[in-house]
């Protein structure tokens, strides 16, 4: 029995089965479909190589000149620019000063340009080509915001009523910016140091409400030009595209990002078409589509705080707007992660399939073309020249004044979205080497988390087998693999014998980010369904600085760690570098179906706004957060009672 | 008859005619020059369609009046503050001038194709950039930052007393979330993952014995390295694109730079009263 629950289920690269294997073992999980043909040596590993895997940080969600939106907000940097700030490098931004992360390298990065009018705005910027004397691109290129602001209207209006000209989605310009795509990425391909991906962006927003997947190829075998959301908004073409693409050894899968601009669209109960899902449906969407981006730059959505009232935490990056419009967003229910989860779970036990079954990563969503610019200390927002400056984004006043009007609107009011933006999105692997093959494994596994920007390292494994001391074993990781499933994974109900009616633990780890805070609590959320409804809790499970978790509320004491906002500096010892225990569901029924996923916060800091405040010597916006909890989240582990 | 004759023979006549009809010509002239605010037709329908964009209709009569005559205040009220001078000494516009000015003028100077001996002679001045990062193997034992009073530090230097003393098992400390050894790692990425203490430790430390204990920003560590391989020098046919960009950046720094020597020269700068030459 315990050898059953020490195998874990990989999904073999999109095919409906599946291949199991002990990961401790024989670590190095070759997807059976479309394996590359192998040029090292079996056996033979890249530098770094770890059988109980590494976590790699990078970013899935990356916008450069090629995208129609970011070059019209003056952006002029390539594939190859984005690559090279990945990498540790500096470039120039729009708005003319010159960026660079301060947190270093990234270990992998994907380009995700929107393929709707992929490379249009640069040729129809060049006079001596034809699409520059098209009236839409008149006045379309201006370095003036305001201007800015009007033509980025323009051309989402003109792509939601489909009036944009047919010259802007001409299969040779979409083929040459999608060449441009993949040789960057095979250009900055670095095997063992640093791993690209050929990605783009399917942007379907049926009436504005967002639908957007980032779409990522896993070798060097696509398709000759992307599937966009032109031919289909329903993205569940594109999943039959994807799957039409790995049957000719095109290997893909798809990232969903911002339900929290989709006002209920991204976990609608029905199919996009209306008529009632079904197995096959589900199915589909889990093969192709293993993950969402539960965190990015516009907005957090793992939960509402409206859906979760006793989640003290839910009000984090909360953005209540549409995507690329200022209309606001009504429904929350269907905009969330949490509850999809829940609605998951809850469909699985009411007819027999979950379509919500999806592991987690951030990304940042840049439209800089600048992958993991998510620190708060050195933030510049997203759009280019449309929010370059911290005026701009709302968080110095306007007009160089030195204090607030009294009629500051806050982020529901004001005219553009930028202050209600987050510093935030980043994706984490457990991977065994730093490789294409190795990482797309990871994301396939949903052995993966996401952070709101900080390299928070998380670990999460469950099993009923783990003995009492594992949390303080050296070798944890490798016994952690061995007896029980990690992050994204299922734990299956123990089968007769010994286990039954066990309940399981958990291992649950985090590590600090040493350029950010200190950590203060890990949390579990568990959702489940009882008596045909679906409910949650947040359980604090280990807290900082030795203070004792209360077993009753499930809540650890404040630690009063506090920020100077005078200075952004932290109070000192406060927090922990690291918090690790082992934890035992009290509230776990056999019966019951369950997922579980891991939350770790830090100690508060500054938002970006007050950062930009206090260079500015002015009060920050009293309408935004000062300050931030920031955080990771693991994929979660689902919990499925025997039949 | 000759009195009229009389009068229009008088200076003072001509005079005061050739006065009329100069103030009769200036009032004209004057009227003609009055500064036209123009807004054309096809500035309307842009005005309209982003009030449209903004409220999802379009405008009504006195919602379209409302938007003209904004537009024409607005207008206005900026060309007198030009006319009176409004403009000097703001700081604001100032800046975007500035702004405005260097985009324009930047990257426009002719940079010419860099020969293949001008990259490969730029090549030999800047190697050390293109160095990859030297790599190390070693082994790790951590003792976390987390343990109270300091108890870390004093745990990881006993536990290096007893590796010296000739321990025979190897020493052991905290569970780490990272690598407790690693095979051949960049000094780079260590640099990013433990902070500059532990690399500038695993630089210097001799080979094969114990040492520490070092600070990182988990906690306290002894390392023990095992090989150490120093930076490969960079084929210059490796890197042959990256040191035409830097070349053309540099090239292009320069014209910016000797673009604003020029201009210096067409001024006289004086500060605080003194000249700044």
């Amino acid at each position: 029995m315990s050898l059953t629950l020490a195998l874990v289920a990989i999904a073999a690269a999109g095919a409906a089965m599946s291949a199991s294997q002990a990961p401790a073992k024989a670590p190095a999980a070759k997807p059976a479909a479309a394996a590359p043909a192998a040029k090292a040596a079996p056996g033979a590993h890249l530098p770094g190589y770890n059988p109980d895997r590494n976590a790699y940080f990078g970013d899935l969600h990356v916008h450069t000149g090629l995208s129609f939106d970011a070059y019209i907000f003056n952006v002029r940097a390539t594939p190859d620019d984005a690559y090279a700030f990945a990498k540790g490098g500096a470039i120039g931004h729009a708005a003319g000063f010159s960026i660079r992360n301060s947190g270093g390298p990234l270990d992998f990065t994907a380009v995700t340009d929107h393929s709707e009018y992929m490379g249009a705005m640069r040729e129809a910027n060049d006079p001596k080509n034809p699409l520059n004397k098209l009236p839409i691109v008149q006045g379309l290129f201006s370095p003036d915001p305001r201007k800015i602001g009007e033509a980025f209207t323009k051309m989402v209006q003109g792509y939601e009523k489909g009036t944009l000209p047919k010259g802007f989605s001409a299969p040779d310009v979409a083929g040459r910016a999608w060449t441009e795509v993949q040789q960057a990425a095979a250009r900055h391909n670095d095997p063992g140091r640093f791993t690209t991906f050929v990605a783009y962006e399917y942007t379907s927003a049926p009436q504005g409400r967002n639908l957007h997947r980032n779409v990522i190829f896993r070798t060097t075998k696509v398709p000759q030009l992307p599937y966009t959301a032109l031919v289909s908004n329903d993205p569940e073409t594109l999943w039959k595209t994807m799957d039409a693409w790995r049957a000719k050894g095109i290997d893909v899968l798809s990232i969903s990002h911002n339900a929290n601009g989709s006002d209920g669209l991204m976990y609608e109960p029905t199919r996009r078409d209306g008529s009632p899902m079904d197995r096959a449906y589900a199915e589909l969407r889990n093969r192709n589509e293993p993950l969402t981006e539960i965190t990015q730059i516009k907005g957090t959505s793992e939960v509402h705080p409206s859906l979760a009232p006793n989640d003290e935490w839910a009000n984090f990056e909360i953005m209540e707007r549409y995507i690329g419009s200022n209309r606001p967003v009504t429904h929350f229910h269907g905009s969330y992660v949490r509850e999809a989860l829940k609605d998951g779970i809850l469909m699985r036990e009411k007819v027999g399939f979950n379509p919500f079954k999806m592991g987690f990563i951030g990304s940042s969503d840049t439209h800089n073309a600048a992958p993991g610019s998510v620190e708060e200390r050195n933030y510049f927002s997203k759009v280019g020249r449309s929010d370059g400056t911290p005026v701009q984004r709302g968080s110095t006043p306007p007009g160089g004044a030195r204090t607030w009007p009294a009629d500051t609107p806050d982020s529901a009011h004001a005219a553009t979205p930028y202050q209600a933006w987050g510093a935030s999105g980043l994706a984490g692997v457990w991977a065994e080497e730093n490789s294409r093959e190795s990482i797309f494994a990871a994301l396939r596994r949903k052995e993966t988390f996401a952070t709101s920007g900080p390299r928070i390292r998380l670990r999460f494994f469950a099993s009923y087998d783990y003995p009492d001391d594992l949390a303080h074993r050296t070798n944890l990781v490798k016994e952690a693999y061995a007896k029980g499933v990690p992050m994204g994974g299922d734990l299956k109900a123990p089968t007769q014998g010994k286990g039954t009616g066990k309940a399981p633990k958990f291992l649950i780890w985090g590590v600090r980010d040493p350029n950010s805070g200190y950590l203060q609590r890990a949390q579990v959320v568990k959702g489940w369904v009882e008596n045909g409804v679906a409910k949650e809790q947040v359980f604090d499970v280990a807290c900082s600085d030795k203070l004792a978790l209360n077993t009753t509320t499930w809540r650890c004491p404040d630690n009063h760690a506090t920020v100077d906002l005078t200075t952004c500096e932290p109070e000192r010892f406060k927090g922990d570098v690291e918090l690790r225990t082992l934890w035992t569901d009290p509230t776990f029924k056999p019966t019951q179906r369950a997922f579980y996923y891991l939350r770790v916060l830090e100690n508060p800091s500054c938002r970006w706004s007050t950062w930009d405040a206090i260079r500015n010597g002015t009060p920050p916006n009293p309408t935004l957060a000062k300050t931030i909890m920031e955080r990771a989240w693991s994929s979660p582990i689902w919990y499925e009672p025997k039949a | 008859m000759s009195f009229l004759r009389r009068i229009a023979r008088e200076p003072l006549t001509h005079f005061l005619l050739i006065g009329a009809l100069l103030f009769g010509g200036l009032t004209v002239a004057r009227s003609l020059r009055r500064p036209v605010v123009r807004l054309e037709a096809q500035d309307l329908n842009q005005l309209a369609s982003y009030w449209e964009i903004q409220m999802q209709r379009p405008p009504n009569k006195a919602e379209l009046a409302g938007i003209i005559r904004d537009r024409i205040d607005e207008e206005l009220l900026a060309r007198e503050a030009l006319r009176l001078g409004l403009d000097k000494d703001d700081m604001i516009i100032r800046r975007r001038l500035a702004q405005k000015m260097s985009f324009a003028t930047e990257d426009t100077a002719q940079v010419t194709a860099p020969s293949e001996a001008d990259l490969r002679a730029y090549y030999a001045r800047t190697a050390d950039r293109y160095a990859a990062p030297a790599r190390v193997a070693f082994q790790q034992v951590f003792f976390s930052g987390d343990r109270p009073h300091g108890g870390a530090e004093k745990a990881a230097a006993q536990a290096l007393h007893r590796a010296e003393e000739g321990g025979r098992a190897d020493p052991t400390g905290d569970p780490f979330l990272f690598p407790l050894a690693y095979d051949d790692v960049s000094l780079q990425d260590l640099l990013r993952d433990y902070g500059s203490a532990f690399v500038k430790e695993l630089e210097t430390a001799p080979i094969g014995t114990w040492q520490g204990p070092v600070l990182s920003p988990y906690g306290w560590h002894i390392v023990k390295v095992t090989a150490r391989r120093a930076p490969p020098s960079t084929a210059f046919e490796s890197v042959r694109d990256q040191v035409r960009d830097a070349w053309l950046a540099d090239r292009r720094a320069e014209a910016n730079a000797a673009f604003l020597r020029d201009l210096r020269k067409r001024y006289r700068v004086v500060v605080a009263g003194v000249p700044d030459d």
